[in-house]
């Protein structure tokens, strides 16, 4: 009797199984671990971004407000306490300048717990100083303790340090009102001229190379530098920045400095998605183009395009996602440390969220690292909304041919 | 039996088509793809609101002829062509002449079907927006595209709002047939069009031929040998570059003249 071909008791080697079980593992644990580092990293981060806080105020008694209280409201009964009479604080809270130098020197804010209840709004000066910072669940849990220690002029507050004012103020040399409004102006200014110069000349190259010049060697000697491009270190587009753009044509540590440098850094990725976009548009699209008499710039414009339009946008978000995690070109062409006005044009001074995450995490005093926190989270907020965009325009548009 | 190129090949005309009949003259056509030569000493005449299929075995260069007819071969690079292809009296390989015009009054129809990715009308209406057709007239075409493509009674109701790519095999190469025959050209090149169909869409799409051979010259490739005896009024039998034979199609397919013609639709070779 001949041995069956195929028999059940055979199997197969057990310990092959095994083998390729254990490297299908080996390959997947570290993309695990690294997931788990990275909600790790963020939720130590927002961990960090509150704290129980007793601060002093340096005149009067440290009020809170109740919930429904107008914002207004609680300003003037903090400028009443500091002694301001009753028309000066209305003058000041009608002047539009004047306002807004108090809201910049005070920071009036829903604390989301305080020594006098929850949820009431309290108003703090920068002038205010910190007696005791501590980590939420420490501050908690000597709740009691504190309150019943406290002085003339403290309060206790529960402070999160990223609430709806952390936009819109302005940075300070005290943490208790410094805020990240001037970089998230200058972020939308860098970002948008640098996006403004990056797509057409980016999507424009990748239309050169893929549409108008398939073959020969120019387009292999630029398919070359482009893939390189993509791949140096954005510092070194800094130093480019710095010695072209801020130096030699004089623009200065302005915006439109950091945003042509930018672009630079976004240019190479923004081509190299785009021609991958530009070639999977198939080629009998463009054979029912031309055959119905349609010019290469027909061809290219009105049904290419078009048809690559959802490829070529994800990666015009991948690369602004990217250009706005930049710090460290903005670092040398002049992203400024302390700029406590709004950029007024392309050549005003500017800063930006990582370069003003940065300038916090150096700073000494330790609640810069809850500002710190407050605006990483800012960012990865951002991030996270540009990738999931990308990430649905690629599933929305997806088209089978 | 033996295949060759065949050398200094004199076609074998039945029938030949005169001069005056013809709307496409093609005369001592030779193409090259680089150093590589794909058509020899092509002459031919495509009959005025007929149907002419082009039939061979595989790289006989069946579609290079049809592409040569409308300059599609242009877009490759590295073609040299040279000979005459006389249409309506012009020589569309005269330097004077745009090879864009030659395309729009020369419809195509492709292999597999190609719609754009946009709406029934947008398909239709691409080479009317070409011509900068706008408005009411745009619309009126479109719709009549679409009739003479036998496709407006299952489309009237969506054509403006559906994709053409959610449209069936067959539906979709009669859209690109429509949206061929919207710029109302005289002679529409077909190159294999029910290869990717199934037998009741090739059977739509052949009758649809049929009654388009009042209107439209046709010059059809097909890999078929029965379709081009259905469809066709004159064949042309090719073999490596060559026109080995042409004529009517009864006669081609009851009596060839040549050999190889001969082999080949009895299905000896192919």
């Amino acid at each position: 009797m001949s041995e069956p071909l195929l028999s059940k008791t055979q199997g197969g080697d057990p310990w092959k199984a095994r083998i390729d079980r254990v490297f299908a593992r080996a390959l997947v644990l570290p993309l695990f671990l690294a997931l788990a580092l990275l909600s790790w990293l963020l939720l130590d981060t927002l961990y960090r971004s509150f704290s129980v806080q007793v601060v002093r105020s340096d005149v009067g008694l440290s009020q809170t407000f109740p919930l429904g209280t107008a914002w207004q409201e609680a300003l003037r009964a903090a400028l009443l306490q500091e002694g301001y009479t009753e028309e000066e604080a209305e003058a000041m809270l009608k002047d539009s300048k004047e306002l807004r130098a108090l809201l910049n020197q005070n920071r009036v804010e829903l604390m989301w717990n305080t020594h006098e209840g929850p949820l009431r709004y309290v108003v703090t000066g920068s002038y205010d100083e910190r007696v005791l910072d501590l980590p939420l669940l420490q501050g908690l849990r000597r709740w009691e303790e504190l309150k019943a220690g406290l002085g003339e002029g403290e309060r206790l507050v529960l402070n999160p340090w990223l609430d709806q004012t952390f936009f819109t103020r302005f940075p300070s040399r005290n943490p208790l009102i410094a805020g990240m409004g001037v970089a998230v102006v200058g972020t939308v200014w860098v970002l948008t001229l640098a996006l403004l110069i990056a797509i057409p000349v980016g999507v424009g190259t990748a239309i050169l190379l893929e549409e108008y010049l398939r073959e020969g060697r120019l387009n292999r000697i630029l398919e070359v530098n482009l893939r390189n491009l993509a791949g140096v270190p954005s510092i070194v587009y800094g130093l480019l920045g710095l010695a072209f753009f801020v130096r030699e044509m004089g623009f200065g540590p302005t915006i439109l400095a950091a945003a042509l440098t930018l672009a630079l850094l976004g240019i190479p990725v923004i081509t190299v998605t785009a021609r991958e976009a530009l070639r999977a548009v198939p080629e009998s699209q463009r054979q029912a183009a031309f055959a119905l008499g349609a010019t290469r710039r027909q061809v290219v414009f009105r049904v290419v395009l078009p048809a690559a339009l959802p490829g070529v946008v994800t990666g015009v978000i991948l690369s602004a996602a990217r250009l706005i995690g930049e710090a460290a070109p903005l670092l040398l062409v002049g992203a400024a440390a302390y700029v406590p006005f709004y950029p007024s044009g392309p050549l005003s001074e500017y800063t930006v969220i990582p370069v003003q995450i940065y300038l916090w995490v150096s700073q000494p005093q330790p609640e810069f690292a809850r500002v710190a926190a407050a605006g990483i989270l800012v960012m990865l907020l951002v991030l996270s909304g540009l990738y999931l965009a990308a990430l649905y325009l690629r599933n929305r548009f997806r088209r089978e041919w | 039996m033996k295949l060759e190129i065949l050398q200094n090949h004199e076609t074998v005309r039945t029938a030949p088509v005169p001069e005056a009949e013809a709307l496409v003259d093609v005369r001592h056509l030779n193409l090259f793809y680089g150093d590589k030569q794909a058509l020899f000493d092509i002459s031919v005449r495509f009959p005025k609101n007929q149907v002419t299929a082009i039939i061979g075995p595989s790289g006989c260069g069946k579609s290079t002829l049809l592409r040569s007819l409308n300059r599609m071969n242009d877009l490759i690079p590295g073609v040299r062509v040279t000979g005459e292809v006389l249409y309506e009296g012009v020589n569309v390989y005269d330097p004077q002449v745009d090879p864009v015009a030659v395309r729009r009054h020369i419809g195509m129809v492709f292999q597999k079907p190609n719609p754009f990715p946009k709406t029934i009308f947008e398909n239709v209406a691409f080479g009317l927006r070409l011509m900068g057709v706008k408005g009411s007239e745009l619309e009126d075409r479109v719709v009549e595209a679409l009739k003479r493509a036998a496709l407006w009674g299952e489309v009237q109701d969506i054509f403006k709002k559906q994709s053409g790519l959610r449209l069936s095999g067959g539906q979709q190469q009669r859209l690109c047939i429509a949206r061929a025959i919207a710029v109302e050209p005289h002679l529409l090149l077909m190159d294999e069009p029910t290869s990717a169909l199934d037998p009741i869409a090739t059977q739509a799409i052949e009758d649809l031929i049929l009654e388009l051979k009042s209107r439209y010259t046709v010059v059809i490739v097909t890999h078929n040998m029965q379709q081009a005896a259905r469809v066709s009024d004159r064949t042309l039998f090719m073999h490596l570059g060559v026109l080995v034979e042409e004529g009517p199609t009864e006669e081609l397919f009851t009596k060839p003249k040549h050999p190889y013609t001969e082999a080949y639709i009895t299905g000896r070779f192919g």
